[in-house]
């Protein structure tokens, strides 16, 4: 409860600065509160409004989908081989230093502007985290727990559903939810820059051409409330219920 | 399964851990190693299991050397071992799901054998909510229900508290006793060995050979004081008597 107390100070200080600085400056610069939220509503019975949202998020689920799998698949794998694992750490190293934005030029002449050059820059942005945590999982994996299941008689397969998996499983979640952070930055950016024409990073790139500051602000407001209504709601409920087991409650039976 | 050694050593790296070791164990006997630690009995059963090999020598079983892991063989490890993702029935049915047996097999065999170990009850129990000894059983019952011939323990006891020990070494003895399996307890408390077992094994510190063999004949339930002229010639072999 105290957590949710917490969130509210912050959301309530932001807006309290908002407001404090829209005093001081013209509207033209920084609409206030009210004038922004009745925006707020006003987009909130605009269909297009809903269309636009709806196509980010299914540009962040694809490429965030397309990222995970990969970087799990390839973070498990990497548990089977030292060397494949040393290889994929040094790729990573070199790979990860570079913004995924600025893949966005390349793959516009690649795939033409649309959906797939944003897809991608997200699904990029989503693979290193993802990759990195699962691999880390994997070299830290119990040897008793692998050896134990040599000695029962896994295949290296079994290992790796087995003991691998499910050894990896709390880095997976943390892995796919540091993604979705890294993956929704990148899909704003992404449609900022790919020249997209819907979604909501689009609409603020619209409205600032336009200046139109109380659109800017909407749209800034309203990627916060996703992205944290994502995260704090649907990625920690995954989380709780998919780590069940470290969780229940931890009394000792005589 | 009889279990030979002939002249093993190993060494890892520059470090060398076992050096000529010979024995052998009778179908069906209780056998038992002891040593300080660090003497290598721990990577002698690790290479009954499998998961070692000698550099030089021979670990045989019915005659045949030991290529890998085998079904025949399970190993209780130090510290239980349990995957803490799993409850206990998941635990003990751990090795009959990787052999593919249908689930309602798994449960009725599991059941069974957790009844056995005095585990009923507690099948849906993750091992963060056991008892110390409650998860070593958790551990035996996992190896039991493969109806393994040869058991190899690896300081099963180790991490519990004396009392819980000596039970849990009366509840062993229970479930061998006319199994007619063949058992190696590695083990460092002299007193375990000596109660629990038909065959002492004395090894030396690293790197470790085998410094002797004792044969016991005293009918079972043992009087532990009655054990104390042997535990004085383990602890003489070791060079430890005073």
């Amino acid at each position: 409860m105290k957590k949710w107390l917490a969130g509210l100070a912050a959301v309530f200080s932001l807006i309290a600065v908002w407001q404090v600085a829209a005093f001081f400056l013209p509207p033209f610069l920084l609409p206030g509160v009210p004038k922004t939220a009745a925006r707020l509503v006003r987009l909130a019975g605009d269909p297009n409004f809903y269309a636009g949202v709806k196509l980010s998020l299914i540009r962040l689920g694809a490429g965030w989908t397309a990222g995970v799998v990969l970087g799990a698949v390839l973070g498990l794998l990497s548990g089977l081989s030292r060397p494949f694992a040393a290889y994929l750490r040094s790729l990573i190293a070199i790979l990860q230093s570079i913004p995924p934005i600025t893949w966005a030029p390349f793959l516009i002449i690649l795939f033409g502007f649309g959906n797939i050059p944003i897809i991608t820059v997200v699904a990029i942005a989503t693979f290193f985290p993802m990759a990195l945590s699962v691999m880390n999982a994997t070299e830290g994996v119990n040897r008793t727990h692998l050896e134990l299941a040599q000695v029962m008689g896994a295949s290296r397969g079994q290992l790796l559903t087995k003991v691998y998996a499910p050894e990896a499983l709390p880095a997976f979640v943390t892995g796919a939810q540091v993604a979705f952070g890294n993956g929704w930055r990148s899909l704003i950016a992404g449609e900022m820059v790919v020249g997209a024409s819907k979604g909501l990073g689009w609409s603020i790139h619209y409205a600032g051409e336009v200046a139109d500051m109380a659109g800017v602000l909407v749209g800034i407001a309203v990627i916060g409330a996703i992205a944290s209504a994502i995260d704090h709601v649907l990625l920690e409920q995954a989380k709780r219920r998919l780590l069940r087991w470290r969780s229940t409650a931890g009394e000792e039976a005589a | 399964m009889s279990i030979v050694v002939e002249d093993v050593s190993k060494r890892f790296g520059d470090l060398p851990v076992l050096k000529g070791v010979s024995l052998s164990i009778a179908r069906g006997e209780f056998a038992a190693i002891v040593g300080p630690s660090g003497c290598g009995k721990s990577t002698l059963l690790r290479m009954l299991a499998g998961l070692e090999r000698p550099d030089a020598g021979r670990v045989l079983l019915d005659g045949r050397p030991v290529a890998g892991p085998g079904p025949e063989r399970m190993m209780i490890f130090q510290e239980h071992a349990l995957y803490p993702w799993r409850t206990v029935a998941e635990n003990a049915g751990f090795g009959l799901e990787l052999a593919g047996v249908a689930r309602r097999e798994r449960e009725q065999r599991v059941g069974a054998i957790l009844q056995k170990v005095g585990l009923a009850g507690f099948e849906k129990y993750y091992p963060h909510q056991l008892s110390g000894g409650m998860r070593q059983r958790a551990s035996i019952a996992r190896a039991l229900v493969m109806d393994p011939e040869v058991l190899l323990l690896d300081e099963p006891y180790g991490a519990l508290d004396a009392m819980t020990r000596l039970t849990m070494q009366n509840e062993l003895l229970k479930l061998w006793q006319g199994s007619g399996k063949t058992v190696l307890l590695v083990t460092h408390d002299i007193d375990e060995a000596l109660y629990l077992a038909d065959r002492v094994f004395v090894m030396s510190n690293r790197p470790g050979t085998l410094l002797r063999e004792i044969v016991l004949s005293q009918p079972r339930p043992r009087h532990r004081a009655g054990l104390a002229a042997l535990r004085q010639d383990v602890l003489e072999a070791l060079q430890i008597a005073s």
